[in-house]
């Protein structure tokens, strides 16, 4: 074997290498071959066996050819004989696969069926993208413990074991809604409204990214369902209900929500937040920001996640010991949500320092004419290093 | 080592430039005016160097001529076009893009086919060879060009003749230009003995009577009821007074877009008003409306009478102290007709003082909460 034809063997076997052991990576929460829900299981049943008839006609071709190649090189041979047409192996050869993509054909639509089937749905969330995030609102359904509308963002959370039914929409360009491991992707899309049902078979927390370019940030454009049991998830249910508490008074937190006031709350909504004079304190995005709509931050430390899920609110540590969790002890652990130990104090302060460095977005002044001076994300707000420290202060308390 | 010719149009070009540069420091606003300068510099510039270069076009001595008998070439168009798109751009720029893009187009298209011509000309002296060779060039481009364009303008005219006619009238020119059609086709398929005068006589004349009739309908207008409609705002109507629309959707869900577009349904039957949410089978009297994004309810009638949907959207400051309800309404509906109702609230319902509601007027006691997290 010459040294090129060595070096030739030794580069395609180590791509082969390299890509058969991508495949075995144990922190791969977007893998598409696991399915956690029966959705996703519906996927995987009809994908299996189509990868492996794929992969079967594959191999027999590429080796039919890399045959071909080798046997028939030009070797200083005399022309063969040429001839035309061979109508019985044309014709074999345009029935077989015919019959192969028929055959998938009536798989695939059952499970384009099967997918679509919403009518034992028990339980509903309205999902809105936008640039760059997700916003999640419960309606009110009170067989769920549900009696007042929630609204929350970056985490979803659902009940395990319960049919839940995605009503999806956006506020600005077309989005897509992927969670791998619970069922495939589905359009966001501005004015429409399209449903995508999940479920998820036992608690825990299942990643996914928006999958269609929706601009700057799309690859910031992250989102998580989280997965509870059914009493945790009333726990959940109940604290997000309530209203966020005022923090007392003489405390950093309590000027922390003074410069809330006067800075966050022109686009972000605390359920509960008072203004000086008493009157509930309105957030009002569709002023400010180009979707109409900011993420509410009356519980944001029961998330694990900020900035479109895109950066942790846990420090490494405690990050690790919820996400590594098992099925029996994540609820308790995410319900606990973000203590005061486990707050991801450096990332925080950056995004409030100057959220645009961390996550690109259209937040130049000089570049709003386009969107009539109206942000695209969050801007920098040019908050002091003192003021800061308040607003972390006040944030740790939105539990 | 200037001609006398390049010295006038050199002259000419350094004049331009210079009154351009003094136009442009003292007149404000001078884009336009700039434009025309420098267009003018360029084009003397450009014939200031041919003049150079063909010295005035004076034979000199050593000049061979042609030969006595030589065959001239064939004048071509390509030039004339390729100036006027020139010109095209040059007015384009000052005047709208639609200019601009139009000479741009002919600029390239005369620039392509000026330079392969000239190409293939030079390639042989045989003229019939010479021919063959540009087609195999521009043949692949110009057949599928010219198509499209020929489609277009058919497609054009006759749209804007079924816009102007009646719709019974517009039923029956489309019947019957499709029977004249399906029936010449015919004839030519099954006559192909036909003179190709004859044939390319008929498609003529058929092309330029669609495209007469086009532009008279165009110059004509809308028909009068395309006219209204129009001015109609629909699918945000906000008639909650005296009625005036007329056009607009009686079977709302039986438009393609409105099967998977609404968030709700909202219905009235025997005197009760119930919604139905999307992908929820029950009915409800409250329902959940995503804030500060349009969202779309159909209103369906199933009542004895006809009736309106009026939804409540809050209040809005008018002037200092001064507010006004909001309110958002479909047109009087028929029964068993049904209507979409598209909309936006962009607070939440904790700040309106009243919820936000859908009802029908003279309907006392019934009505939709719309929720808005």
């Amino acid at each position: 074997m010459s040294t090129t034809t060595r070096r030739i063997v030794a580069g395609v076997s180590g791509l082969a290498a390299t890509s058969f052991l991508a495949g075995c990576a144990k922190d791969a929460p977007q893998d598409t071959w696991q399915p956690k829900g029966s959705n996703a299981k519906i996927i995987d049943d009809l994908q299996q066996p189509v990868f492996a008839i794929a992969g079967v006609v594959g191999v027999i071709v590429f080796c039919v050819v890399v045959y071909c190649i080798i046997k028939f090189r030009d070797r200083g041979q005399a022309m063969p004989e040429q001839t035309h047409g061979k109508p019985a192996l044309e014709i074999g050869m345009t029935i077989l696969p015919a019959l192969i993509l028929a055959g998938v054909g009536v798989f695939t639509f059952r499970t384009v069926f099967d997918l679509s089937k919403t009518s034992d749905t028990q339980m509903v969330v309205n999902v809105t993208g936008q640039q760059w995030w997700w916003e999640y609102d419960y309606p009110a359904q009170p067989e769920l413990g549900i009696t007042a509308p929630i609204i929350t963002s970056g985490q979803m959370v659902i009940p395990v074991g319960t049919k839940v039914l995605l009503r999806e929409t956006s506020r600005d360009v077309i989005h897509s809604y992927w969670i791998p491991a619970l069922n495939g992707k589905r359009d966001a899309v501005p004015g429409r409204v399209h449903t995508l049902r999940l479920d998820a078979d036992k608690p825990g927390i299942y990643a996914g990214q928006c999958t269609e370019f929706c601009g700057l940030s799309h690859a910031n454009m992250r989102m998580e369902t989280i997965a509870l049991s059914k009493e945790d998830f009333a726990a959940w249910v109940a604290n997000q209900l309530a209203d966020a508490k005022s923090p007392a008074e003489n405390t950093l937190a309590k000027e922390g929500e003074a410069v809330f006031l006067n800075q966050c709350v022109r686009c972000h909504q605390v359920n509960g937040l008072k203004k000086a004079d008493g009157t509930p304190a309105i957030a009002a995005p569709d002023e400010n920001v180009w979707s109409g709509a900011a993420p509410n931050l009356t519980h944001l430390m029961s998330r694990n996640t900020f900035a479109g899920a895109s950066w942790d609110l846990l420090n490494k540590k405690c990050r690790a010991d919820v996400w590594g969790a098992s099925s029996e002890t994540v609820g308790k652990k995410y319900l606990a949500g973000v203590s005061e130990e486990c707050l991801n104090q450096t990332d925080l302060r950056r995004w409030l320092r100057n959220a645009p460095a961390m996550k690109p977005m259209y937040a130049d002044p000089k570049q709003l004419t386009p969107t009539n001076g109206k942000y695209r994300g969050m801007p920098n707000l040019g908050l002091s290093e003192d003021d800061i420290d308040k607003l972390v202060a006040y944030l740790s308390t939105l539990k | 080592m200037f001609t006398p010719g390049s010295k006038f149009f050199l002259g000419l070009t350094g004049f331009s430039l210079a009154v351009c540069v003094l136009y442009i420091a003292l007149v404000d606003n001078a884009t336009g005016g700039a434009v025309a300068l420098l267009s003018i510099a360029a084009a003397s510039g450009v014939v200031a160097g041919l003049s150079l270069f063909n010295r005035d076009g004076e034979v000199a001595v050593g000049d061979t001529a042609a030969p006595a008998g030589a065959e001239q070439l064939p004048s071509s168009m390509w030039p004339l076009i390729a100036s006027v798109g020139f010109v095209g751009v040059v007015a384009g720029l000052i005047t709208h893009p639609i200019v601009f893009f139009l000479g741009l187009i002919a600029l390239l298209a005369a620039g392509t086919e000026w330079l392969v011509q000239s190409w293939s000309e030079g390639a042989s002296s045989d003229k019939a060879y010479n021919a063959s060779l540009r087609g195999r060039m521009l043949h692949p481009l110009e057949f599928p060009v010219l198509a499209l364009v020929g489609l277009g303008i058919i497609i054009l005219s006759f749209s804007r003749v079924m816009l102007a006619v009646s719709r019974d009238a517009g039923a029956i020119i489309f019947i019957v230009a499709g029977a004249v059609v399906l029936f010449v086709g015919a004839i030519f398929a099954l006559k192909p003995s036909l003179k190709k005068t004859l044939v390319v006589g008929i498609c003529v004349a058929s092309a330029v009577g669609v495209a007469a009739s086009g532009i008279a309908a165009a110059s004509n207008g809308l028909r009068d009821d395309l006219v209204k409609a129009k001015k109609e705002h629909h699918f945000s109507h906000k008639e909650c007074g005296e009625e005036e629309g007329e056009h607009f959707d009686h079977l709302a869900e039986g438009t393609i877009s409105m099967r998977s577009n609404p968030i709700a349904t909202v219905e009235l039957r025997d005197g009760k008003l119930t919604a139905r949410e999307l992908g929820v089978d029950k009915v409800t009297q409250t329902i959940t409306f995503p804030r500060s994004n349009d969202a779309t309810i159909i209103f369906r009638n199933k009542d004895e009478k006809e009736a309106r949907l009026t939804a409540y959207l809050g209040t809005k400051a008018v002037q200092d102290g001064v507010v006004e309800e909001v309110l958002n309404c479909t047109q009087m509906i028929g029964i068993d007709h049904e209507q979409a109702l598209t909309f936006k609230i962009a607070k939440p319902s904790m700040a309106s003082e009243k919820p936000y509601t859908l009802t029908v007027p003279g309907l006392e006691g019934q009505s939709i909460e719309i929720m808005v997290p």
